[in-house]
């Protein structure tokens, strides 16, 4: 008898947009799961499992060639569908279209880039978000739960979509994208409407490295 | 100008990565460092008696110092491109220098334990180099915001060469890139300097 488990797929932030530039690519783990996501050179970005379907490298160690991304271990290209297209030791051959990387659904909105969890959801049209520049991705050693009771007592409140903070702070708006990482680590990416200016930005830099500061010594008190 | 080096350590290959930006001829004198110890010999004891690599010698002169020995070596550019004339601007370069050399002495270390056999608490060295990695990413950050893409101004620097290899090894003691996306971005950009060379960990992608 099989038995099936609902898992529900859900969009999760998981870089700012202006991080990962044309031609590179960053490795993330969202929820345990690990990613690379990429840019290609027509300026498309892809989130795919961080695996090489050869012998298990991360795909984040290898690098970005054109419309391709390549293996740093042997060499394996893969095009934008996650399809091998060449194999270096074996130039002469055809490779079979069954070697693949697994990809997830992909978003870009907000200044950021989300993907869709987990592995293989039905991609749903993912909703819109105004458009927004990047200030800064703030990596927090402390759990979902605690990071998002403290956004909330400076005053967050839920954005549009799950997984987005609202916070008012030095006359500015803030869109704050929550990548949960782990059980022990958590992601905010914070950006900012376009022409919000650069004073306003330095101080919500000052206020974010205040904020991991807090939230950290926080977790290890309890 | 003679290196005495070995190609896998870290700090020697700072200084082939400045000779090679400042297009400065070094003359490399390899020694056997890892598993022979050669540094440590008497014959190397005699110019460097603390016993460690890297070590320059232009004819009667012997540094040992790393930041002495990258300055030097900058210091003979033709077009002195990496140590900034104004004496601020040079001032937050060494400041930079010191953070990469001195500091960051954490992550050379935590490389040796992991790859070279040498001693320590790689658990608590790794800590220590991930926080450090914090302040130049976070110092990154702000530098963009204003305009300047690396650590001591808009134009690449002695202390962002000497910055670039403790990133770029860093996954050899387990300490991935994923937190840092400034500090990608600005490696990314050092990658592309005239004269960037590579060493082994640190992959060539082209
Ligand atoms: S593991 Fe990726 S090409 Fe071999």
């Amino acid at each position: 008898m099989t038995q099936t488990v609902e898992v529900l797929s859900q969009w999760v932030p998981i870089a700012l947009s202006n991080m990962i530039e044309t031609g590179t690519s960053a490795g993330v783990v969202a929820k345990g799961a690990e990613i690379v996501v990429w840019r290609d050179s027509s300026g498309v970005a892809h989130a795919w499992e961080d695996r090489c379907p050869h012998r298990g490298m991360k795909m984040s160690f290898g690098f970005v060639r054109g419309d391709h991304i390549t293996c740093l271990y042997h060499g394996w290209e893969y095009d934008q569908s996650g399809t091998c297209q060449y194999i270096p030791a074996h130039p002469e051959v055809e490779v079979p279209k069954s070697i693949c990387v697994a990809r997830y659904g992909v978003a870009e909105a907000g200044g950021l880039i989300w993907a869709q969890l987990p592995l293989g959801s039905d991609e749903s049209s993912f909703a819109g978000l105004p458009a927004m520049e990047g200030v800064k991705s703030v990596y927090i050693d402390a759990s979902y739960a605690t990071v998002l009771s403290v956004l909330r007592k400076q005053g967050c409140a839920d954005g549009a979509v799950a997984n987005v903070m609202i916070l008012d702070r030095d006359g500015a708006t803030m869109t704050i994208g929550i990548q949960p990482i782990s059980n022990a680590q958590c992601a905010l990416h914070i950006t900012v409407p376009k022409g919000c200016a650069g004073d306003v930005r330095e101080s919500i830099l000052d206020w974010s490295e205040e904020l991991r500061r807090s939230i950290e010594e926080l977790e290890v008190v309890t | 100008m003679i290196l005495h080096n070995y190609d896998l350590f870290e700090n020697c290959y700072r200084v082939r990565l400045v000779a090679s930006c400042a297009e400065v001829a070094l003359e490399l004198i390899n020694v056997d460092a890892f598993p022979g110890a050669e540094e440590k010999s008497p014959e190397y004891l005699k110019l460097n008696p603390m016993g460690r690599l890297p070590i320059l010698e232009d004819n009667a002169l012997v540094l040992r110092n790393l930041s002495a020995i990258l300055i030097y070596v900058a210091e003979h550019d033709i077009d002195k491109r990496f140590i900034p004339d104004e004496a601020k601007d040079r001032a937050q370069m060494m400041d930079w220098l010191g953070f990469a050399c001195d500091d960051l002495a954490v992550a050379v270390q935590a490389r040796a334990v992991a790859l070279l056999d040498a001693t320590g608490d790689v658990v608590e060295l790794r800590a220590q180099a991930r926080t450090l990695f914090r302040i130049l990413d976070d110092h990154l950050t702000r530098q963009s915001l204003r305009g300047a893409n690396f650590v001591a101004g808009d134009a690449p620097s002695l202390a962002d060469l000497a910055l670039f290899p403790a990133f770029a090894l860093s996954r050899d003691f387990n300490l991935d890139h994923d937190e840092f996306p400034a500090l990608r971005l600005w490696a990314r950009r050092i990658r592309l300097l005239p004269g960037f060379i590579t060493m082994p960990g640190i992959p060539d992608y082209h």
